[in-house]
């Protein structure tokens, strides 16, 4: 099906899930401002939240099932595959935060059901970015992201480190979102244009002037200091640990999945031409991502902190994915979004049930003997930390061998080499966690009385987890998808010159 | 027999039989209470021994190619199927693996007390894992398997093993998964390599293999990167520091099957995929030289540490790495009568060092202590316990009649051409082996009897007997009739050395390798 973005009705359908999710969010909010008081309150706005979602993936389902594409140059949004998936992993991270909040917030005492409609105006600001072929609605989708995920951030009112990463967030923020508005500025300077493919065609062939370099400079600092990419991380760490712990989960995946989509597509379709410039600083920025995000990891002492700077270092392999910026590097980003989006929102929701009451954190030795009396929380988080390393028999390892071979392929020797290393690194904090739970005797008997999963958040982690597993084992459907997604981005770009 | 497994159609479900069977026994184990778990996991095992037997009939011993090879699809996109297959090397690993994993359980009957069903569980995967290992024919799936099998020896040094398990978990683990990433790394490298040469984007073993000489100037990366791998599994002096702590603080079970099995990974490693792929780098003489010489001081090495130990079991461990070290020399002597031999020492050191650790095992179940000198004269408490010993640590001396002697004997006998000076240097390590075993066994069951706690000691029990009997067969059969086993080796043996002798640098063009 192709749809004609240039009318009315064209652009309507083309943005049928952002605007599906947009318009329930308003929805859930006039639900909200009858019914705020109590905690069947809070519940009811985020199972209305969650048919959002569904509305949301079926608008997309849609679109993706017709195959639609753009009549003529896409403006504005793209109608490709590579949006579709991007926008497709996007519902299932909000989905799942919104599943891993719904206890949290009871026993949290955070009732205000305002944080649902915020999940998901987050969202569609996210599926903007990641399908925007134009830099001013990329920085629009950015803009409604960050703000709703600031105030989200900071929902705990009542907890002093709940606001100040919430104001951390916010200013390190706006910061960010000066750089990608300078580097855009610059780079409709130098080319007279903010629209992807055409900037692509501006570019190509041609010498790169100082100011289109200087504006893609800017841009790459934006996008850093968004995936949080050493050396632009100092924030993620407070914040990660600050934020209510769904929220966190939402961060590090929905946060991630659409900023790195926006990245390989402003790289991919924009800048082909200068992929001299962009790929030793995609480089630098991906080696150290993996070496600083993994050693720092190692000595932290709450698992919240430990998992903030592995999320860091989890930007690193993202980033080297990136570097190639062939379809097998396009494909291998997806993968790994989904693979690392399924493993962290299973990870930080047994850390939400972990937490317990007051949100306690947990540090390494609270886990001990959590085996004996919570076998199957235990075995769970096993998998995720198993999966986050990369070991062979679940999806990480199948994302990570996906990164290698799109490295390889390309005549890369060093990343993968730091990437396999930073690994084994990585094993030095995710091990001791499964270490903790089964190889360690508890300090009393009843001292993970009250962990307890709530049903939906249980579902949600189970579904993960199950997914983790048989994707590790079955990668077959998962890579298929990805190679296919990938297939317009790259026809509609000027091919990366091989080396 | 023959006909009878010919009937059945034995060998086109076999090997799939022996990887699926003990994941299907996990079940069993898991679902039942936590006695009647070891008897599950026995019966599991058993079986999988007995279907294991039929290769012996099966398998064609005048073949030196692979057989019984089988593939499924896998991932078809990146060229990866499940493609599973033996040959004369992979024949007798999968068959120690197969014997040593019920007496393993049997040992463990009544020392693991705690958690019984996860320890049977893991035992089982375990058992899936290795079989894995030694039959895989696709390198992504040999990685697969290669990384899996950490895991329940992992948790079983973690949860069941001494007072410093946590450390030597997490040593071996970390060592061992350095080591395999980077070779994960080759292995793409190499799959891409072969796949701009050939057109075919393929991870088969013998589609790498042929074309492995398109490789180039990459061979010697791609080789450094697999022969890391390996040797931290081996070990090789100076890779070695995992291996005292995990044998000690592993239980019994765990010790047995990381000397008997674990440890052969590496040097199957090194014969089926390190040396065959890179002929020409593995034979270089930069190459041979530090191999050779690395082998050498392992054997020495191991020894003379083995001989101050004052914990038996630390001894035991440390002689490992002393006979590894035969097997490396037999490996790198290249002659079709060394690496037989290498291949014999596999086998004798995976029967002899299993059956000593599982009598450490025992006599510590009494007394607590692996302390040499809390024994002395309990020869005369525990007479059938010592004599089992002496001959065990006789077979593991290399005692002419016994198995360690046969391929010990090849591999210096094979070597000698090559590299005369290292074998006689290699010639130590027995004398020195013959040294520390019979101070230790002085020390431990003759001497006098001075330790009034060694008076109650109670001698073997029926069980016991029953775990070590088929070994001490073992040792016999193969020290006096090793010609069956020999015969079904030679043939690829004897392709192995052919084909790492076609791809021998040629002195005269040693500069113009790079280039090819």
């Amino acid at each position: 099906m192709q749809l004609d973005l240039g009318t009315p009705m064209g652009v309507t359908l083309g943005l049928l899930p952002e605007i599906l999710v947009c318009a329930w969010a308003l929805i859930v909010l006039l639900v909200a401002s009858w019914r705020h008081e109590t905690a069947a309150d809070s519940r009811l706005a985020g199972w209305l939240s969650f048919v959002g979602v569904a509305l949301g993936g079926a608008g997309l389902a849609w679109l993706w099932i017709n195959n639609t594409t753009p009549l003529g140059l896409a403006q504005m949004v793209t109608l490709d595959p590579f949006r579709y998936a991007a926008a497709a992993l996007i519902l299932v991270a909000t989905g799942g935060a919104i599943l891993l909040s719904l206890g949290y917030l009871e026993r949290e005492l955070l009732l205000a059901p305002e944080y649902y409609p915020l999940m998901l105006l987050a969202a569609s600001g996210m599926m903007f970015l990641a399908g925007a072929e134009d830099l001013i609605v990329l920085f629009l989708g950015l803009e409604v992201m960050s703000v709703a995920v600031y105030v989200l951030a900071g929902y705990n009112r009542a907890n002093a480190s709940s606001s100040e990463a919430a104001l951390k967030y916010f200013l390190i923020g706006a910061f960010a979102s000066g750089f990608l508005l300078y580097g855009i500025a610059l780079v409709y300077g130098a080319t007279g244009t903010t629209n992807l493919s055409l900037i692509g065609a501006q570019l190509a062939g041609g010498q790169l002037s100082l100011m289109a370099a200087l504006g893609l400079g800017l841009l790459l600092i934006g996008f850093g200091f968004k995936v949080a990419a050493v050396p632009f991380h100092m924030w993620a760490p407070d914040v990660y640990d600050g934020a209510p712990t769904p929220v966190t989960a939402f961060m590090a995946t929905g946060v991630k999945i659409a900023a790195f989509a926006a990245l390989v597509r402003v790289l991919v379709e924009g800048f082909p031409a200068a992929h001299g410039l962009w790929q030793p600083v995609i480089a630098g920025l991906a080696i150290a991502s993996m070496i600083v995000g993994n050693l720092v990891a190692l000595a932290q002492p709450t698992i919240k902190r430990m998992l903030a700077y592995s999320s860091i270092a989890h930007a690193g392999y993202l980033l080297a994915a990136v570097w190639p910026g062939t379809r097998l590097g396009s494909g291998a980003v997806l993968l790994y979004l989904a693979a690392y989006g399924l493993t962290t929102l299973a990870s930080f929701g047994f850390l939400a049930a972990l937490g317990r009451h007051g949100e306690r954190s947990v540090t390494y030795d609270d886990l001990a003997g959590l085996a004996v009396t919570r076998p199957w929380i235990a075995a769970g988080l096993s998998i995720c930390m198993l999966s986050l390393l990369g070991f062979p028999g679940t999806f990480g390892f199948i994302g990570k061998w996906y990164i290698l071979s799109a490295l390889i392929a390309e005549g890369q020797i060093i990343l993968p080499v730091v990437l396999v290393i930073t690994s084994v690194i990585s094993a030095g904090y995710y091990l001791p966690v499964i270490m903790a739970m089964y190889m360690k005797s508890p300090a009393s008997e009843d001292v993970h009385q009250g962990v307890r999963l709530y049903p939906a958040a249980a579902g949600a982690i189970a579904l993960s987890v199950v997914a983790v597993l048989v994707f590790g084992f079955w990668p077959r459907g998962a890579l298929e998808a990805s190679v296919h997604s990938t297939g317009t981005l790259s026809q509609m770009s000027v091919p990366v010159a091989r080396k | 027999m023959s006909n009878f497994l010919a009937s059945v159609a034995f060998n086109q479900w076999i090997l799939h039989a022996l990887v699926l069977l003990p994941l299907v026994g996990v079940v069993p184990v898991l679902l039942g209470d936590d006695r009647s778990a070891r008897r599950t996991a026995l019966v599991v095992s058993l079986i999988e021994l007995v279907l294991s037997l039929g290769l012996w009939w099966s398998f064609d011993p005048v073949e030196g190619g692979m057989q019984l090879v089988s593939s499924a699809p896998w991932i078809p996109a990146w060229g990866i199927s499940y493609r599973v297959g033996i040959d004369g090397i992979s024949l007798f690993m999968v068959l120690l693996t197969t014997v040593m994993m019920p007496l393993s359980i049997l040992a463990s009957w009544s020392s693991i007390t705690r958690r019984e069903r996860a320890f049977y569980a893991l035992m089982l995967t375990l058992l899936t894992g290795l079989i894995g290992v030694f039959i895989a024919l696709d390198l992504f799936v040999f990685y697969v398997f290669f990384e899996i099998m950490l895991i329940p020896m992992y948790f079983i040094i973690g949860i069941w093993g001494g007072a410093n398990r946590l450390y030597a978990a997490i040593k071996f683990f970390i060592y061992t998964m350095a080591g395999s990433l980077l070779m994960l790394v080759a292995i793409v490298v190499m799959a891409w390599k072969v796949a701009g040469a050939t057109g075919t984007l393929s991870f088969s073993y013998e589609h790498l293999l042929a074309n492995a000489g398109t490789l180039g100037s990459a061979a010697p990366w791609l080789f450094a990167a697999f022969a890391l791998a390996f040797a931290i599994k081996v070990p090789i002096f100076p890779l070695h520091t995992w291996l005292p702590d995990a044998h000690v603080e592993a239980p019994t079970a765990g010790s047995v099957l990381l000397a008997a099995i674990m440890l052969k990974i590496g040097t199957y490693g090194f014969l089926r995929f390190a040396v065959p792929f890179f002929p020409q780098v593995a034979l270089s003489p930069e190459v041979t030289h530090l191999m050779v010489l690395l082998a050498v001081i392992g054997v020495i090495y191991g020894a003379l540490v083995a001989m101050v130990q004052p914990d038996i079991k630390k001894l035991v461990a440390y002689s490992s790495v002393s006979h590894l070290g035969f097997v490396m020399l037999g490996i790198w002597g290249v002659s079709v009568i060394s690496v037989q031999g290498a291949l014999m020492v596999m086998i004798s050191h995976g029967i002899s060092t299993g059956a000593l650790f599982l009598l450490i095992g025992m006599i510590y179940e009494r007394r607590h202590t692996r302390m040499i000198e809390d024994y002395g004269g309990i020869a005369r408490v525990v007479p059938i316990f010592s004599l089992i010993l002496t001959v065990v640590a006789l077979s593991s001396i290399g005692l002419p009649g016994l198995n360690g002697f046969v391929g010990e004997f090849l591999v210096l006998l094979g070597s000698f051409p090559a590299y005369p000076w290292a074998t006689g240097l290699a010639t130590t390590g027995v004398i020195f082996a013959a040294a520390y075993l019979l101070w230790a066994l002085q020390r431990m069951i003759f001497n006098r009897l001075d330790n009034p706690e060694n008076e109650s000691l109670t001698d073997l029990t029926r069980r016991e007997l029953v775990v070590l009997l088929p070994l001490i067969v073992g040792i016999v059969w193969l020290g006096l009739f090793p010609g069956p086993v020999l015969r079904r080796m030679e043939p690829a043996t004897q392709r192995f050395v052919e084909t790492v002798q076609a791809g021998r640098p040629n002195p005269m063009q040693l500069s113009g390798q790079g280039s090819r």
